[in-house]
């Protein structure tokens, strides 16, 4: 096996994922005039980025067998706690930033520490901690409030050509997370955590101390998501991360990263990540309702699925 | 004699008011490899953990090199040069052999990245020396489990090490398979590498050992070189009986009886030979083959109607295609290979085990009434035999050959005319085996027809009145009578296999 292809964990199912990507981008240009435009390359691409930054973060979790659901409640109220303390200088913003990160690495931490400590599935601690977030930022603001400095607002919409300050910044964190699980130590004991946990701990890997610091990482890159979620809104919404519990799932399993852990990548992530926001941004153009949106992105995922048990099993 | 690398002295541990292990004197020396016998739960895994560090002792010490060792982490032991192969593999699928080799001990950069060259590398380097041909790239999973059992082994010597410690490691080997697994051992052992080596299988321990150790109920009751030991006083040592005693008279006249099971032509899966075969009441037949001969393909096949085509019929009646509750009610019910996948309920209690297939079996109506469960389970558990204070306990709660007895009891409410057992032993101590051995004869003193799928070639010897050796997803040859010896099977079971695995011969 190539190099290439051990390290960025490239499966057969990425071809059919980039097949798909190339079926929906022809449907768009066979759909509209306007679909091909740098503006609506650029549009798609924004509207992908928090998804792609918190199915990164949920990549990681799943590698290691476990799951984080804290997303929802997270997004939402570092959202509106970023929002609150950003005022309109380069001075708050900062304070914002450091405490945004600050509590989406302690919100991590928690949810690590409750599942590796005292071994609460994951899938609990972390469906507790987003319930109690939602509420949180519902508590501190019923409706959207607070803003950011405007420099800010600004950067979160800055493009180079048809590519924006956003995604630049989305490439460059896959590419760091993908270099992390291929090269260090951490990124190993991800994949042997979530393959066996029981022969990890024979092996003498802290596989604790582990489950908490992956956890962190993905209450780290949650708090990155708010905090560009947020300057692209201007205000903190105190419903802003609704439903990216579940969404951030669907991309990590249809770009082929295995449920139960041990198998996968940030490749077929990107691929899958990609694939839904061209395939929103064409229903779109096609008219079609956002409910429709809904019924395709399930019919993916089980299809997906599916695709995975049936080559299995042959 | 020098010093041993490895030592127990008086060693004793207790958990609570139960005394596991007593006054334990135990020596490994360089050069030499130590058998370490007795049955199940005797306390071999306890030492082990013991001299490990895994456990502490409650009494005495081990020593190392001559000087006490309280480790307190096998990380310390594995540090000082104690290496232990473990029963469970703890080798990972998703983990190429290269990094499950040296899972966290990776060679760095400067940067303290993984260098992946050196990685490979070293990986490659430690294959070759132990003898080993397979890619140091290659992904675990895709590994047969002999070779998954070398990565183990490859393992556990990735630092230098002093004394190697294997535990059952032929258990899912075949025989070619175990033969190279010999040859390492051998080699290490002659580098002058201290071994312990724990088994159940006397052949192997009088090949390979160089002296003998028997615990039994948490005492050393007899050590020494293997010289001085036959398998008779192997056997007596851990258990008090001789091994004749084990197995009970065969059928005087095995096949007199009528066919209960037909198979004509039966094809298991696409592009394997048909197979045909005959299985008589009274009769115990031995279905025996190498791992991965397709002796529990075919079981499956008969069991679950998992076949491409061919005839199957019970007690003259043919059966179609059928699923597993097809085939537990036309009578043919079957023990499967592992009780923890596909045998226990493990959260349930033993009642609830004993009628998971017959849950309302003597019951009015269809409602099973308060109680009625537990007063079956206490009937059923005097009537053979199984060794538990209350039948609401967690199944989890006994033994291997406890659990094993329950599972056959819940068998045998479904009254097979046909009962296949897929190794029916397995994990499961002498004294149990000798319990399960008889249960088996007296079933087909009865009148059942039995089918056993056996590794243990001595258990298929012992118990068989016919025995089917398969090879290659092929019934090779059928044995008889005074025929049936372990030779004659490993001779036919063995040919031409040698190409069809990727461990180096």
């Amino acid at each position: 096996m190539s190099t290439l292809v051990r390290a960025t964990r490239a499966q057969p199912v990425h071809l059919v994922v980039l097949a798909l990507i190339a079926i929906v981008f022809a449907l768009g240009m066979s759909t509209s005039d306007r679909f091909a435009t740098p503006l609506n390359i650029a549009n798609v691409q924004d509207q992908m980025v928090t998804l792609a930054i918190v199915a990164l973060a949920q990549t990681i979790v799943i590698l290691s067998g476990g799951i984080d659901l804290s997303y929802a409640g997270a997004l939402s109220f570092l959202a509106v706690v970023f929002a609150a303390l950003a005022g309109d200088s380069g001075g708050t913003l900062l304070l914002a930033m450091a405490v945004v990160i600050a509590l989406g690495v302690g919100i991590g931490i928690v949810n690590g520490a409750i599942t590796a400590y005292v071994g609460v599935h994951p899938l609990i601690t972390t469906l507790g901690t987003s319930t109690i977030l939602a509420g949180a930022a519902l508590l501190i603001t019923r409706q959207p409030s607070g803003s950011v400095p405007l420099f800010f607002e600004d950067l979160t919409y800055g493009r180079i050509g048809a590519v924006p300050f956003g995604m630049l910044f989305v490439i460059a964190l896959y590419l760091l997370v993908g270099f992390m699980l291929w090269r260090t130590g951490f990124g190993t004991r991800i994949f042997a955590i979530g393959d066996n946990e029981a022969a990890s701990a024979v092996s003498g890997l802290p596989v604790r101390r582990t489950k908490v610091a992956i956890y962190a990482l993905s209450g780290l890159l949650c708090a990155v998501a708010a905090m560009h979620m947020t300057g692209r809104f201007g205000v903190g919404d105190p419903r802003a991360g609704v439903g990216f519990d579940l969404r951030s799932i669907t991309p990590v399993i249809v770009g082929g990263t295995l449920l139960a852990g041990g198998k996968g990548g940030v490749l077929g992530t990107a691929l899958a990540v990609i694939l839904l926001a061209l395939l929103a941004n064409v229903l779109n153009f096609m008219n079609v309702s956002s409910f429709y949106q809904w019924i395709a992105e399930g019919v993916i995922i089980i299809a997906a699925v599916s695709f995975f048990i049936g080559k299995d099993k042959s | 004699m020098a010093q041993p690398y490895l030592a127990a002295r008086g060693l004793n541990k207790s958990f609570g008011p139960n005394e596991v292990l007593k006054g334990i004197e135990f020596e490994v020396h360089g050069g030499h490899a130590v058998a370490l016998c007795g049955e199940n739960g005797a306390g071999k895994s306890t030492l082990i953990k013991l001299l490990t560090g895994l456990y502490t002792p409650t009494g005495g010490h081990v020593e190392f090199e001559g000087q006490p060792a309280r480790w307190t982490d096998p990380r310390q032991s594995l540090a000082a040069g104690i290496a232990v192969v473990h029963q469970e593999f703890s080798v990972l699928g998703a983990l190429s052999i290269a990094e499950n080799i040296y899972l966290g001990a990776e060679p760095r950069t400067r940067l303290g990245l993984i260098d992946r060259k050196a990685l490979t590398a070293d990986a490659q380097a430690l294959l070759d020396e132990l003898g080993i041909t397979l890619d140091p790239n290659a992904l675990v999973e895709t590994l047969s489990v002999a070779d998954k059992q070398m990565v183990e082994i490859a393992k556990a010597l990735r630092s230098e090490a002093k004394v190697l410690i294997l535990d059952e490691p032929t258990a899912v080997l075949s025989q070619n398979e175990t033969r190279h697994l010999f040859r390492i051992i051998n080699d290490l052992r002659a580098k002058g590498l201290g071994l312990v080596y724990v088994s159940h299988r006397l052949d192997e321990i009088f090949e390979i050992c160089t002296d003998i150790t028997v615990i039994k109920d948490g005492v050393v009751t007899s050590k020494g070189p293997t010289a001085d030991y036959t398998h008779d006083s192997v056997v007596a040592a851990m258990v008090g009986r001789e091994l004749g005693d084990l197995f009970p008279a065969k059928a005087a006249t095995p096949t007199a009886g009528e066919a209960v099971l037909e198979v004509r032509d039966l094809v298991v899966a696409s592009g394997l030979p048909p197979a045909t075969l005959q299985v008589h009441a009274g009769e115990i037949v031995g279905l025996a083959g190498l791992v991965g001969s397709g002796r529990t393909e075919l079981a499956r096949a008969l069991y679950a109607g998992e076949a491409v085509s061919g005839d199957v019929s019970l007690m003259g009646e043919p059966m179609p295609h059928r699923d597993p509750a097809g085939s537990i009610e036309a009578g043919m019910l079957m023990l499967t290979e592992s009780r923890k996948d596909d045998g226990l309920f493990l959260n349930s209690s033993v009642a609830r085990n004993f009628s998971a297939t017959t849950p309302g079996l003597g019951a009015h109506h269809n409602a099973i009434p308060p109680g009625h469960e537990e007063r079956r389970a206490s009937v059923l558990k005097e009537r053979r035999g199984v060794v538990v204070d209350h039948v609401g306990l967690p199944i989890s709660a006994l033994s291997g050959g406890n659990q094993q007895k329950v599972l056959v009891a819940r068998l045998l409410e479904n009254r097979p005319k046909l009962l296949i057992l897929d190794e029916p032993t397995r994990g499961v101590d002498v004294g149990a085996k000798a319990d399960i051995y008889k249960a088996l004869r007296q079933l087909a003193d009865d009148g059942m027809a039995l089918l056993v799928i056996s590794s243990e070639l001595i258990e298929i010897v012992g118990l068989a009145d016919r025995v089917l050796v398969m090879r290659d997803g092929e019934i090779a040859k059928e044995l008889r009578g005074e025929d049936i010896t372990e030779a004659a099977i490993i001779t036919v079971a063995a040919a031409e296999t040698a190409s069809h695995h990727g461990v180096a011969a």
